[in-house]
């Protein structure tokens, strides 16, 4: 279903261009805290889980740009919820800001139909920046909600993991 | 395999637009009794009132990562109930990790799918579900 580009499909991605935004702005509020303590682990990982809805829904409309950039700033905002060193947390919660603040920029270019606008957005050097941001937590385990170290597959592999596990 | 197009199913997900996508699908594959919660905490009183009535749930179509009550929370509540604990229950999350699917395969899910997905892999899912099922 390539929603995004299906004219039948506009009231769906106008619906999670709303939704994005509302939850852009628990994002920012969830960034003033950090700001006010980068050290807040519990705040960072409530980025991490907020990120991760807007994340789910991109990807199934068809918005990859958008899934990118919150795949990146999931990973970012779990793993930095595990670190306490204060000048590397306010370096993230810093470039947390710009990201999102690009995320509304993109979003809203989606909604307008101003596909001009999103590329003049620069979108790939912000996610350059983020991959290097994400390298600084290679040491880091944990990258999602999961309990245990990470081990990331395909659907084609879960589908055998889970013939494997007896389904 | 062909099953009842009035077959009670609910979505659960906190993102409406995911409501909305996975409603669609359902649609498209015929289904026409289909019901929505946005996370655990709405959609388990909603299990139970169902039950309750008489006219429980038949499937369940659950987002893992959602504020008030997770999926997996949701799941274990489910399967920790008698009189629905073989309910069937499809996870949908943006997490492919493999301990991810081995916690909700441990905690009685019967399949998994990653997001983003079409509607021709939740028929597949949906297939095997009701296929191991009988």
């Amino acid at each position: 279903m390539n929603i995004i580009n299906d004219p039948d499909m506009k009231e769906i991605v106008d619906d999670f261009c709303d939704e994005a935004m509302k939850l852009y702005l628990e994002l920012d509020s969830v960034l003033d805290n950090l700001e006010d303590d980068p050290r807040n682990q519990k705040e960072m990982e409530n980025f991490g889980q907020i990120i991760d809805r807007v994340m789910g829904a991109a990807k199934s409309i068809g918005a990859e740009e958008i899934g990118k950039f919150c795949e990146l700033e999931k990973l970012i905002g779990y793993k930095a919820s595990q670190v306490t060193e204060l000048p590397l947390l306010e370096v993230v919660v810093a470039v947390l800001f710009d990201a999102n603040d690009l995320l509304k920029r993109m979003t809203k270019a989606i909604k307008t139909g101003e596909s001009k606008g999103l590329e003049s957005l620069n979108t790939q050097a912000f996610v350059t920046r983020l991959k290097w941001l994400s390298e600084k937590f290679k040491s880091i385990e944990r990258s999602s909600v999961a309990a245990t170290p990470k081990q990331q597959i395909g659907q084609a592999d879960i589908d055998n993991l889970l013939q494997d596990l007896g389904l | 395999m062909e099953l009842k197009s009035d077959l009670k199913i609910l979505v659960v997900d906190d993102m409406g637009t995911m409501r909305k996508i996975i409603k669609k699908m359902l649609v498209q594959l015929g289904f026409n009794n289909i019901h929505e919660a946005q996370d655990g905490s709405e959609a388990w009183p909603m299990i139970k009132t169902h039950l309750a009535e008489g006219a429980p749930f038949e499937f369940v179509i659950s987002d893992w990562n959602m504020p008030g009550m997770t999926g997996i929370d949701l799941l274990k509540n489910v399967r920790a109930t008698a009189e629905i604990h073989g309910l069937p229950f499809l996870m949908v999350t943006a997490e492919a990790e493999q301990s991810n699917v081995v916690t909700a395969v441990q905690s009685g899910v019967n399949n998994y799918v990653v997001k983003p997905f079409s509607a021709q892999t939740l028929k597949e899912k949906i297939n095997t579900i009701f296929s191991n099922k009988k």
